[in-house]
């Protein structure tokens, strides 16, 4: 019953291109993907393992800057540099868990030290003028290119293209999420989020548990990095910035974190909401702090959370 | 070149001051109501805005403003506590969140109200000191001094006052000190409150020295959390200490690493500490 819902939803979301035929909707559609693959992926850690890594968006943008490097140096395809990119933050994010997990930093303690090693990163790409061009970041002029069925290689160039892409990234995201959560993984991941003593005292091995969540999710913000920066057609430093981080941590909250899609609904919403109504950047930050304290103080288990609890009382 | 370490000892302590009078609260506030107030930032940033309007457009006198400031970021602090704070008591996650959405909020408010082009408080107290070889401006050095009075009264307080011995009493063990008699609700919105006022008062003595932006306050409680935690949460003199030794640590830093680098160097420190000594530098056991 479940699968087919999620069937009809995704057939929904395939078909829709031929439906909505506006520019800017679907545009907005690709970065709501996009913004859900990073949510989705970050609830892994922080929802289902608990852990608050303040190391996303340092995975995204460091993803984004190695699969452009790659790309113009050793004349790579997009795909292949975005396979490098992905290794490159797969091993980072190891040496990062490693030192956090081993000397079992937890709750702020890990997202002070996670805070300070992507800020660290950060500022090595702000400053690093030669390679990454400081803080004016870099435009980039080519696309990848995908094999389409009947047309052969193609650049993929054009907003309903790169919607297919983005689409198939998230559900391809969403399935990895939600096939890891309903297996034994999960129930270790659970375990470390409820008690990570009492885990470790039932053998199970906390470090290595918190360490897979950590590894798992930072690599498929990495994997969204190259294709964001690409959609977007540039990178710069403000991918990595601390507010970035903050912006999924609250996608998370307002979907609800309890479970594996309610996270890409928050995205969904906080991405299409200045399209929406628009508001000076001013004012947009006052209406994001607001949904940020409204939605704990009042929806402190997410949109979902609630709307799910409503159900099962009436 | 010993003159320029000299004078980068000097500017990282002075600076080191700002962080450690931040950082005083925000250990404080994590000690007793287990919240890492973010927000002490802005309430920075709004003493700081408050001392430059209350002098220059009201004409008050200096120190008249700084009071005023102080008074007006203290109910600012209270309402916040009371709307708020109140709600995420001993919830780190949700306290943090909610300290990251009211800095958004007021710095947007802040941003509407003065706008992102720098303000500039006439000079209090002009002219300069030489000593040493080194020049130093007067109010820089009077703004130390204060600061340095306000750090040590806040330990005289909490060392020698009933309601400072109750905050020690509950920091160590909450139920016992209930049990005892303290009121943790009047407690822990009295730390709150007074954190804030800290904060603004930091904010009113910053504005004779820099020039205002609605963003100052981010980078100070970021070196303020780094400095609580250098120095282990929970104790005042180490809130100091660590500001001081971030301050120095990027000032004399600087002089040998590259510049753009600065920001980075307190961050491997605190790594470093947080690995091998989690309880920060001062602090006994976590």
């Amino acid at each position: 019953m479940r699968t087919l819902a999620w069937a009809v939803v995704a057939a929904l979301f395939a078909l829709l291109p031929l439906a909505v035929h506006s520019d800017v909707v679907l545009t907005v559609l690709v970065f709501a993907c996009l913004q859900g693959m990073l949510a989705a992926s970050f609830n892994l850690i922080f929802g289902f393992t608990g852990q608050l890594s303040m190391f996303h968006a340092a995975a995204f943008g460091i993803a984004a800057y190695a699969t452009h490097l790659s790309m113009e140096h050793l004349q790579v395809s997009f795909w292949i540099g975005t396979l490098l990119a992905a290794c490159l933050v797969a091993v980072l994010s190891l040496i990062v868990g490693s030192i956090c997990f081993r000397f079992r930093l937890r709750e702020f303690y890990f997202a002070v030290v996670t805070l300070a090693f992507s800020e660290m990163a950060r500022l090595l790409i702000l400053n690093w003028n030669s390679v990454t061009n400081g803080s004016l970041g870099i435009n980039l002029q080519e696309k990848p290119t995908v094999w389409w069925p009947g047309a052969g290689v193609v650049k993929l160039d054009g907003t309903v293209p790169w919607y297919y892409v983005a689409l198939a990234g998230l559900a391809l995201t969403l399935l990895v999420c939600h096939r890891l959560v309903h297996s034994w993984m999960g129930r270790c991941f659970a375990a470390i989020r409820l008690n990570d003593a009492l885990g470790d005292a039932l053998g199970i091995n906390v470090f290595r548990y918190k360490l897979a969540a950590f590894m798992v999710g930072s690599v498929i913000a990495a994997v969204t990095g190259s294709l964001y920066a690409y959609y977007l057609g540039s990178i710069e430093p403000g991918f990595l910035s601390v507010d970035q981080s903050l912006a999924i941590v609250a996608m998370v909250l307002l979907g609800g974190r309890r479970s594996v899609a309610a996270p890409v609904f928050g995205a969904f919403l906080l991405t299409a909401l200045p399209h929406v109504i628009h508001f000076p950047a001013e004012v947009r930050s006052i209406v994001y702090g607001a949904i940020l304290i409204a939605t704990i103080l009042l929806l402190p288990r997410g949109i979902y959370g609630t709307v799910s609890a409503v159900l099962r009382r009436g | 070149m010993a003159q320029l370490i000299l004078g980068q000892l000097l500017n990282g302590a002075i600076v080191g001051t700002l962080y450690g009078i931040i950082a005083l609260g925000v250990s404080l506030t994590f000690g007793i109501t287990g919240i890492v107030n973010f927000a002490l930032g802005v309430f920075m940033m709004l003493g700081a805005y408050a001392a430059w309007y209350l002098t220059d457009t009201l004409h008050a006198p200096y120190p008249l403003a700084v009071a005023g400031a102080v008074a007006l970021v203290a109910a600012a602090g209270w309402i916040a506590d009371q709307l708020l704070f109140r709600f995420t008591r001993n919830d780190l996650v949700n306290g943090l969140l909610v300290s990251i959405g009211l800095i958004a909020a007021l710095e947007g408010t802040a941003l509407l109200a003065w706008t992102s082009t720098p303000k500039e408080m006439h000079h209090i107290l002009p002219g300069v000191f030489f000593a040493l070889g080194l020049v130093v401006p007067k109010m820089k050095l009077t703004v130390f001094a204060i600061l340095l009075v306000a750090i040590a009264l806040t330990q005289l307080a909490l060392t020698r006052t009933w309601m400072g011995r109750a905050a020690y009493a509950y920091a160590q063990n909450a139920e016992a000190a209930q049990l005892m008699g303290v009121h943790t609700g009047r407690l822990q919105t009295g730390v709150m409150v007074y954190s804030t006022a800290l904060a603004g008062f930091g904010g009113a003595l910053y504005a004779s020295l820099y020039s205002l932006e609605p963003t100052l306050g981010s980078l100070y409680v970021l070196k303020a959390v780094e400095a609580a935690i250098l120095a282990g949460i929970g104790s005042i003199a180490g809130a100091l200490v660590g500001g001081i030794i971030l301050g120095v640590t990027e000032g004399v830093g600087s002089i040998y690493l590259p510049l753009a680098f600065r920001d980075a160097y307190g961050l491997i420190f605190l790594v470093a500490v947080l690995l091998f000594k989690p309880s920060g530098l001062f602090g006994g056991r976590r």
